[in-house]
């Protein structure tokens, strides 16, 4: 087995769990109690969503898809310092 | 001829390693997720929410670092994307536990949420002693 179909067959096996947790997470976005769970859900998801994004630069071999992960965390990041600051001090900064 | 040996062992190698980085980073992702569903409550699913980003992303994003550095079918550009993955990790490393920590300081100041399984919360005390 040479090494490209080797590899294309383990990210291809990786895939399907991935989207398991995915739609795990999505469930806990929609139905979580509080803004803080539906935050935090938001937060895991997005992270995994950027290691994917890296996976799926591998398998289709397109190399401009790892900068969009690490774009996609610093957004996210964003996402937690501006909720934060919400539920702090109840305004969203000037 | 030895060379090229050498060199295609290095590559299976890189290959191999990367490989169990990323089956343990699917590990934890799933287990991540589980314990997001299953958890009571939200200071309890913080745990759950650092497996699912530090070993979830983290190490699978190590893994596919090594995996991009070892595959030379993906050519010239396999060290751009290996370095970009490398910072990926690094910057997640550093600004996933700092995300979390900063909103469930908020959710406890702000009281949306019960501090439900409590042994001593020396935060509340103080609060409520009137000292910030």
């Amino acid at each position: 087995m040479s090494l490209e179909a080797h590899v294309t067959t383990f990210l291809v096996c990786i895939i399907p769990i991935y989207v398991a947790a995915f739609l795990i997470y999505v469930v806990r976005v929609v139905k979580g109690p509080s803004i803080s769970d539906r935050v935090l859900a938001v937060d895991a998801l997005s992270f995994d969503l950027a290691a994917f994004l890296v996976i799926l630069g591998i398998l289709f071999k397109t190399a401009i898809l790892v900068p969009i992960a690490i774009v996609l965390a610093l957004w996210v990041y964003a996402l937690d310092v501006y909720v934060a600051k919400y539920l702090e001090a109840r305004e969203m900064g000037d | 001829m030895i060379e090229l040996a050498g060199y295609e062992a290095i590559n299976w190698l890189l290959v191999i390693v990367g490989e169990v980085l990323v089956a343990i980073g699917v590990f934890c992702d799933l287990m991540g997720a589980l314990g997001m569903l299953r958890f009571p409550n939200f200071f309890v699913r913080l745990h759950a929410a650092t497996v699912g980003t530090i070993g979830g992303a983290v190490v699978p994003i190590l893994g596919a670092a090594l995996i991009a550095a070892g595959c030379d079918f993906l050519g010239y550009y396999r060290w751009f994307m290996a370095g970009a993955a490398l910072v990926t990790a690094i910057l997640i490393l550093i600004i996933a536990p700092a995300g979390s920590h900063v909103l469930a300081r908020a959710t406890h100041k702000s009281k949306i949420v019960p501090v439900e399984p409590k042994v001593v919360d020396m935060l509340e005390e103080e609060e409520s002693r009137g000292g910030e």
